[in-house]
C-alpha cells in the first residue's frame, strides 16, 4: 500500500476528521480578479478552501487556472482549482496540471463539464477527449507515478503535490448509474467528493450511505444558501433536476413581501437559511455521513459567520 | 444508413451562381438518399422542378445506385457523358461521399466541371420509422458496443463519455437538447441491467485512442496477406 501523503489544508482537514467547510468563487467575464479576491478574503476565516469555477455553466469567464492562482496568492485562502474536460484535450489537461503544480495549487476538482450547447458559446467545439474519471486518473498518475499517460515527467520536475476531488449528484434519478459512476471515480483514485446542491435530507441520506458503504470517499455536501427571494426563485426555475422546497420558497417570498427594512429582510433571509440547513447538516454529521459541507454561497459571504456559528464551528 | 437533408434552396442557388452555372445534370443517389427522400427519383424530380422554376436548364436526370462507389459513378457518367459535356455542372443529390466520388471522376473525365451538392450529410443513422432517423454510430474505429449493452456511448452521450453519466442527466434525460433526449448512459445502464451485466457498467474505460481516427482513414484489404485479413477462418 502506498502511504497517504497530504499536501493541502483541505485534505489535512478532511483526514483529521474535523467538519470541513469549503466555499465557492466564480470569476466572471473580466480579467479583473479583484472582486473574487475580495470575496475570498471575506470568507477566508470561515472555510478551509474555496473552489474557483471553470467556465461555469459553459459560459466563457476568466481562466480558472489564472483565477485559482491569483485568488490563492492574493487572498491567502487555499483554492480548489476546478478543471473541466470540455475545453481542452488530454494534452491541455496534463499541461494545466503541471502549471497548477508550478503555481502552488494543491487541489483540483476534476469535472467533465457542462456541455457547450448549454452555455453562451453553443457553436464552439466540445472537446471531451477525457471525462471526469479519466481526469481523476490523470492527476493521480502524475502525483503517484510521475507520468502523463505513461510519458515520464522530467527528472527536474518537483513532485506533483495536488489532491483530486470529484463531483457527485445526490439528485440523480435513477440513482443506480450515479452510484456506479462514483464507484468508478473511486477506483480511479478520487480523494474527496463535493456534491451538487441538495435540499432534502431524505434524498441526501440514502445517497451518502451508499457512497460511504461502496467507496468510503469523504463527501462534502453541497448547499446553496440563498441571499433573497429572487435568487431562490431563480435557482428553483433555472436549475434542472433540483427544486427549492415549496414551503422554504414560500417563506422567502413572505420575507420579500413583508414591510421590513432592507436590513431586517437580510436578517430574516439569513435566519431562514440557517433554520433550514443547520438541522440537516447536524443530522448528517451526527450520522457520520459527511466530512463537511460545500457552501455554494457565491456573492453571499455574509452567510458564513452565522452559519458556522449555528453549526458550532469556530472561525479559523 | 447515411442520412442527408436538403440544403436551403438559397444556398443551392448561391453555389450555382458562385460557379457560374446555368445548365445542369442532376445525379441522385439510389440507395441511402433515395430511402430518405432527398435522392432517388423522388428527390431528383423535386430538385428538377425547383431548378427549372428558378430559370436553370436541366438537361437530364440520373439515379445511380451507390454513387459513393467510384466505379458505379464512372459507369453512370459514361452513359450520360454527352449531357455532362453539354452542361456547366452536375447537381448532386447524394451524401458527401457521393459528391466527392463524382468530383474525383469528373476531374479525370470532365476536366473543369464540378459536381455541386444540394444536400447536407447529417449523420449515420438508424431508421426508427419512415422519416425518423437517429444517429447511431460515429465510426470511431474501436467499437465498444459489446461492453455497453449494444448502446453506443460515443453517439448517444452528448459528451461521448466513456465513463458516464455526467451530472447533467435529469430523470433519464440529457442536458443537451433541453432534456428531451434520453441520456445515453442511462440507456446503457438499463440495457446492461436487462441482461444482468451491470458489472460491465462499473468498468473504468480508458480514454479513446485518436491516433487512427483523428485524421483521414483508409482501408486497403487487398494488399494485406490473407492471414491478417482473417482469411484463414474458413480453412
Ligand atoms: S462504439 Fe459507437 S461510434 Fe464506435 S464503432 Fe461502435 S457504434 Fe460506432
Ligand atoms: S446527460 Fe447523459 S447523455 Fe447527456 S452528456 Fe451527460 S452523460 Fe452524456
Amino acid at each position: 500500500m502506498t502511504e497517504l501523503k497530504t499536501h493541502s489544508n483541505l485534505m489535512k482537514a478532511i483526514r483529521s476528521g474535523e467538519f470541513v467547510i469549503t466555499g465557492e468563487l466564480e470569476p466572471e467575464r473580466t480579467s479583473n480578479i479583484e472582486p473574487t479576491v475580495h470575496e475570498a478574503i471575506e470568507i477566508k476565516k470561515y472555510c478551509v478552501a474555496a473552489n474557483v469555477t471553470d467556465n461555469p455553466k459553459s459560459t466563457v469567464c476568466l481562466s480558472s487556472l489564472a483565477g485559482s492562482y491569483l485568488t490563492q496568492e492574493k487572498s491567502g485562502l487555499e483554492i480548489v482549482y476546478q478543471l473541466t474536460c470540455r475545453d481542452q484535450n488530454r494534452m491541455g489537461l496534463g499541461a494545466a496540471i503541471l502549471g497548477a503544480n508550478a503555481l502552488g495549487l494543491k487541489n483540483i476538482l476534476a469535472l467533465t463539464g457542462d456541455h457547450n450547447a448549454c452555455g453562451d458559446m453553443p457553436k464552439s467545439k466540445p472537446v471531451f477527449d477525457y471525462d471526469s474519471t479519466h481526469l481523476v486518473k490523470l492527476v493521480r498518475e502524475m502525483a503517484d507515478k510521475r507520468s502523463i499517460e505513461g510519458l515520464a515527467l522530467d527528472d527536474d520536475c518537483p513532485d506533483i503535490t495536488i489532491h483530486v476531488g470529484g463531483a457527485a449528484n445526490p439528485n440523480a434519478n435513477p440513482m443506480g448509474p450515479e452510484i456506479m459512476h462514483i464507484q468508478r471515480k473511486a477506483m480511479a483514485g478520487v480523494e474527496f467528493l463535493q456534491t451538487q446542491v441538495v435540499y432534502d435530507i431524505d434524498i441526501a441520506e440514502p445517497f451518502l450511505k451508499e457512497i460511504k458503504d461502496k467507496t468510503g470517499v469523504p463527501v462534502l455536501l453541497g448547499i446553496f444558501p440563498m441571499r433573497g427571494y429572487g435568487v431562490a426563485k431563480g435557482f428553483d426555475e433555472m436549475v434542472p433536476g433540483v427544486s427549492v422546497p415549496k414551503d422554504l420558497l414560500a417563506k422567502f417570498k413572505a420575507v420579500k413581501k413583508s414591510g421590513f427594512e432592507k436590513k431586517e429582510k437580510n436578517e430574516a433571509y439569513r435566519k431562514l437559511n440557517i433554520d433550514f440547513y443547520v438541522p440537516m447538516l447536524k443530522e448528517l454529521k451526527k450520522k457520520n455521513l459527511v466530512a463537511g459541507c460545500h457552501i455554494m454561497a457565491v456573492h453571499y459571504p455574509k452567510i458564513f459567520p452565522p452559519l458556522l456559528d449555528a453549526l458550532g464551528l469556530q472561525p479559523r | 444508413m447515411i442520412i442527408t437533408e436538403n440544403k436551403p434552396w438559397e444556398e443551392v442557388k448561391q453555389a450555382l451562381e458562385l460557379h457560374h452555372v446555368k445548365n445542369v445534370v442532376i445525379v441522385a443517389c439510389g440507395i441511402c438518399a433515395a430511402k430518405v427522400g432527398t435522392g432517388g427519383t423522388e428527390g431528383a424530380a423535386k430538385m428538377k422542378s425547383q431548378l427549372v422554376e428558378h430559370g436553370f436548364n436541366v438537361v437530364t436526370t440520373a439515379v445511380v445506385d451507390e454513387p459513393c462507389d467510384e466505379r458505379m459513378t464512372k459507369q453512370a457518367f459514361r452513359k450520360i457523358k454527352d449531357e455532362i459535356n453539354e452542361v456547366d455542372a452536375v447537381v448532386s443529390l447524394t451524401c458527401g461521399l457521393g459528391t466527392q466520388a463524382m468530383n474525383t471522376v469528373m476531374r479525370e473525365k470532365f476536366p473543369k466541371k464540378v459536381a455541386l451538392t444540394a444536400l447536407n450529410t447529417v449523420f449515420m443513422g438508424e431508421t426508427e420509422r419512415f422519416g425518423v432517423y437517429k444517429e447511431g454510430c460515429r465510426a470511431c474505429g474501436d467499437c465498444i458496443l459489446n461492453e455497453t449493452g449494444g448502446v453506443c456511448p460515443i453517439t448517444h452521450c452528448a459528451k461521448s463519455m466513456l465513463n458516464g453519466p455526467c451530472g447533467g442527466s435529469v430523470d433519464g434525460k440529457c442536458e443537451v437538447g433541453d432534456y428531451t433526449r434520453p441520456c445515453g448512459w442511462i440507456e446503457i445502464y438499463e440495457a446492461l441491467e436487462s441482461i444482468d451485466r451491470l458489472d460491465l457498467f462499473l468498468k473504468v474505460r480508458e480514454p479513446r485512442n485518436w491516433s487512427e481516427s483523428g485524421h483521414q482513414r483508409e482501408l486497403n484489404m487487398r494488399d494485406k496477406p490473407a492471414k491478417e485479413e482473417g482469411g484463414d477462418i474458413h480453412d
